[in-house]
């Protein structure tokens, strides 16, 4: 299939008096991989959807999209089905049948495919995506990162010349969204199949990105090379700066010259270059230790299994929060984390060892008594919190004085908005207010960065930190390791059932060399503990003022 | 992993056995074809659950025995009555046709129990999806939603529980309104997840062109062989039935036709999945005793 055309494309929801698509003019061509990147809001996906009629949204439109000279409309519905392969957000929700092996098949047999095509397409697709050794599994055994992979596969099964993913990584953990994207790689690299994507985690497909397009307002801002996209970013001080690849933010941060690092890989060499010989400082000074205070949470070699036949899921788990501190646990996926923190509010009892919150076991706290004004759980999924039609109705359901912290996680424009409307990021701050409003002394959350781009995120990490302030102590699980390297107080590693090692972020990344951040991995041969970007540009500041 | 031979047979297969083990389950009220089928259902569905198997079991003996008990309150015909309740018989005749009854219903239960084992919802689709494409994944698509509505609200559950809205020690009115409002957010949820479906479900051609149906199950010798072996056992027992060998009374009178050839042959048909089960797991221990 030839390149895509779209000539002044607006476009705007019924009733409404803004546009969402403004004069987007825009050329890819056949094989291309081209990166979109935005704000949440910017009108990302919205142009997504135009490049596939049965998905356009309704609403006032003008200017045309051209695949080769054909306009989009008039290709028949049979033709777009298996030509533009579209993938959305959510892994489950996408999957229509039970089975996999049924679900590679689903959009075969929407065309009409006989059984002998099917057979070798659907088996090649299984090879290709090693999906082969669950090719029998029901969809529902499947993590999300499976589940993901499987709707790719099943689209790549009906052979599309383009291929359009929305933010297909979003609800995946990063070790998986990694796999997900090199994929996506490979399908463009060794099929030539064009490449369409929006992402939060630009760090993963800048570098695999022909082109990069930076959305704004419904706008085109840029439309260039990642490298020069990124100096335009910087030229600009665009927010959208904060969401690009570490080596790059480092470059410009510290304002470097010369030909700007996108790659760990890149960044490394750049600081090689750029750091003759040895540096003089190679660690920044460690924090002042926390003063040492009351364990909010200790718990003594709790072990749990689900049922009596399975497999222990903690085993031997001991670990003590300190009173108002942030603390992290990382740890690979299975490992137990969610586990971990639904044995601590009692969700799952474990069956030996002890939990104390602040000093007294479960046994001794009444009923409904632990979870008034003392624990409370943001879950994995913010969805599962909302049970009304508006976002103040939900949180009126707490409590009646919302005014505060509706105020402190800024959703004071969207109470009168239905949950399920708000973007995921938005979704998880409303949920964070509804778990606020219970006054948590120990606040436990679960992967609450999933989902959120890096302005949510600073946003987000804003109120953790005021929360902090107050008094709360924060207990978070994540795979989210630059978040917690930038604002955790210290960190544990979660791995096989059991807490290890537990440090300061400086120590705990800095030790590491696979599990740790990308600043970290590009530093590490220069400097000894810098784990964010902010560390690392300050120490290449204060070895050129030694320098000098 | 599903060990058991018989569900590795094609549905089709499967299928016409069930159809054949249940119907003939259902008609015949001769005593010693119940038992018959009592006993190898019974063994079918312990060869297939185990332990579970027998819990079940324990749990229909109850409604074996009030279903037999009851009857004769109903039914007063029979010659010989046991004793007299509210001045009507209790007969012995009409117990009798009570355990048939009763019976009937345990066979019906075991080899639904079975079918439900064997006869997965994917191998029903797959036998029926060449009928009725567009039936057949609708089919489909419930028998996704609702582990997945049951997961759902599992997860609002230990979401409110967790924010002190759970309903342990609550009274049982207020468990009444958090039970609603958890569904009432579970429609809401499922109701947002089928637009994505339906979007999903448009982007990749539904409803484009006449639908075709994937067979991932192939018709081999082997169940050309297994098909042949349960036409020729069930049209004899259809034949047998049929000149009578299953004739019975109950009442007025208990008389019940003396068993024939045909009786043998009904307990080899309703052994097919039972040895093929034994067989199957005998030659692995074999196979795997070899490495």
């Amino acid at each position: 299939m030839p390149d895509i055309h779209i000539k002044d494309l607006s476009f705007s929801y019924p009733n409404a008096d803004k546009s969402v698509l403004q004069d987007i003019n825009l050329t890819v061509k056949q094989g291309e991989y081209l990166a979109i990147c935005g704000k949440s809001g910017s009108g990302k996906t919205t142009l997504l959807r135009h490049l596939k009629s049965l998905l356009t949204p309704y609403g006032q439109r003008s200017g045309s999209i051209c695949i080769g000279s054909v306009p989009l409309e008039e290709i028949p519905p049979i033709a777009q089905a298996s030509k533009i392969g579209y993938v959305m957000q959510n892994p489950q929700e996408q999957i229509v049948t039970d089975k996999v092996w049924h679900e590679l098949a689903f959009g075969l047999e929407n065309i009409g495919c006989d059984t002998a095509t099917m057979r070798s397409r659907v088996a090649e697709m299984a090879c290709y995506f090693g999906i082969a050794d669950w090719f029998h599994k029901d969809v529902a055994t499947l993590s999300g990162g499976q589940q993901q992979l499987l709707n790719l596969a099943s689209i790549m099964a009906m052979q599309p010349d383009i291929l359009i993913l929305d933010e297909p990584t979003s609800q995946l953990d990063p070790l998986a969204a990694s796999d997900f994207l090199n994929t996506v790689r490979k399908i463009n690299l060794e099929l030539g199949t064009t490449v369409i994507i929006t992402e939060h985690r630009l760090e993963d497909i800048l570098p695999a990105a022909d082109r990069v397009l930076v959305m704004e307002n419904g706008r085109v801002v840029g439309l260039d090379t990642p490298k020069a996209v990124g100096e335009l970013l910087w030229r600009q001080k665009n927010p959208m700066f904060a969401a690009m690849p570490t080596p790059m933010q480092a470059f410009y941060l510290s304002n470097a010259g010369g030909d700007c690092p996108l790659t760990v890989r890149e960044g490394r060499r750049w600081l090689e270059d750029t750091l003759p010989g040895t540096p003089e400082i190679t660690a920044l000074p460690s924090p002042a230790p926390v003063p040492e205070t009351a364990p909010a949470l200790e718990l003594t070699d709790m072990w749990f299994r689900y049922t009596r036949e399975s497999q222990d899921v903690l085993r031997g788990v001991s670990i003590s929060i300190q009173a108002g501190s942030i603390h992290a646990i990382v740890g690979g996926n299975g490992a137990g984390k969610s586990t971990f923190l639904k044995a601590v509010c009692g969700t799952c009892k474990p069956y030996r060892g002890k939990v104390s919150i602040f000093g007294k076991t479960f046994k001794h706290y009444s009923a409904g008594e632990l979870f008034q004004n003392c624990l409370a759980m943001l879950p994995q999924n913010p969805k599962s919190l909302f049970v009304k039609n508006t976002v103040l109705e939900d949180l009126q359901e707490i409590s009646g004085e919302i005014a505060q912290v509706a105020a402190d996680c800024q959703i004071e424009h969207l109470l009168q908005s239905h949950p399920y409307d708000l973007s995921g990021g938005e979704q998880q701050r409303a949920a964070l207010a509804k778990v606020l409003l219970t006054k948590p002394k120990l606040l436990l959350l679960d992967e609450p960065t999933k989902g959120m781009d890096c302005f949510f995120k600073k946003a987000f990490a804003e109120i953790l930190c005021k929360l902090k302030q107050q008094g709360v102590t924060i207990l978070l699980v994540s795979h989210d390791v630059e978040f917690c390297a930038k604002y955790a107080d210290k960190v544990s590693m979660f791995f096989d059932g059991q807490a290890l090692s537990t440090h300061t972020p400086k120590t705990f990344f800095g030790g590491n060399s696979f599990y740790t951040t990308a600043a970290n991995r590009m530093s590490r041969a220069f400097f000894q503990n810098a784990v964010t970007v902010e560390d690392v540009v300050e120490l290449l500041a204060k070895n050129r003022e030694v320098g000098l | 992993m599903k060990t058991d031979g018989f569900s590795k047979f094609h549905p089709l297969t499967n299928f016409l056995f069930f159809l054949g083990a249940i119907g003939f389950g259902v008609v015949f009220q001769h005593p010693a074809y119940c038992i018959a089928g009592i006993v190898c259902s019974g063994i079918y569905y312990v060869l297939l659950q185990k332990r579970k198997a027998l819990k079940s079991i324990a749990r229909m003996l109850p409604l074996f025995f009030i279903v037999a008990l009851i009857n004769p309150l109903f039914n007063t015909l029979g010659e010989h009555p046991l004793f007299f309740l509210f001045g009507r018989p209790y007969t012995a005749e009409a117990l009798g046709y009570g355990f048939a009854v009763g019976g009937i219903l345990i066979i019906t239960l075991l080899w639904f129990g079975c079918y439900n084992y064997v006869m997965t919802a994917d191998k029903f689709t797959a036998l029926f999806g060449s009928l009725a494409p567009s039936l057949s994944l609708l089919l489909v698509m419930v028998f996704r939603l609702i582990p997945g509505l049951a997961a759902n609200a599992a997860q609002i559950m230990d979401a409110r529980r967790a924010i002190g809205k759970g309903a342990e020690n609550a009274s049982v009115r207020e468990k009444l309104s958090h039970g609603m409002t958890v569904l009432l957010a579970l429609t809401g949820w499922a109701l947002e997840g089928s637009i994505v479906t339906a979007d999903s479900m448009k982007s990749r051609g539904y409803g484009a062109a006449k639908r075709s149906s994937f067979q991932i199950y192939r018709l081999t010798a082997k169940d050309g062989f297994l098909l042949f072996v349960i036409a020729v056992a069930a049209a004899l027992t259809i034949f047998g039935a049929a000149t009578g060998a299953t004739d019975v009374t109950y009442t007025p009178d208990f008389s019940a036709a003396p068993l024939s050839v045909y009786f043998p042959v009904y307990c080899i048909y309703l052994l097919i999945p039972s040895f093929i089960h034994v067989k199957e797991v005998l030659l692995c221990r074999i196979f795997i005793s070899k490495i």
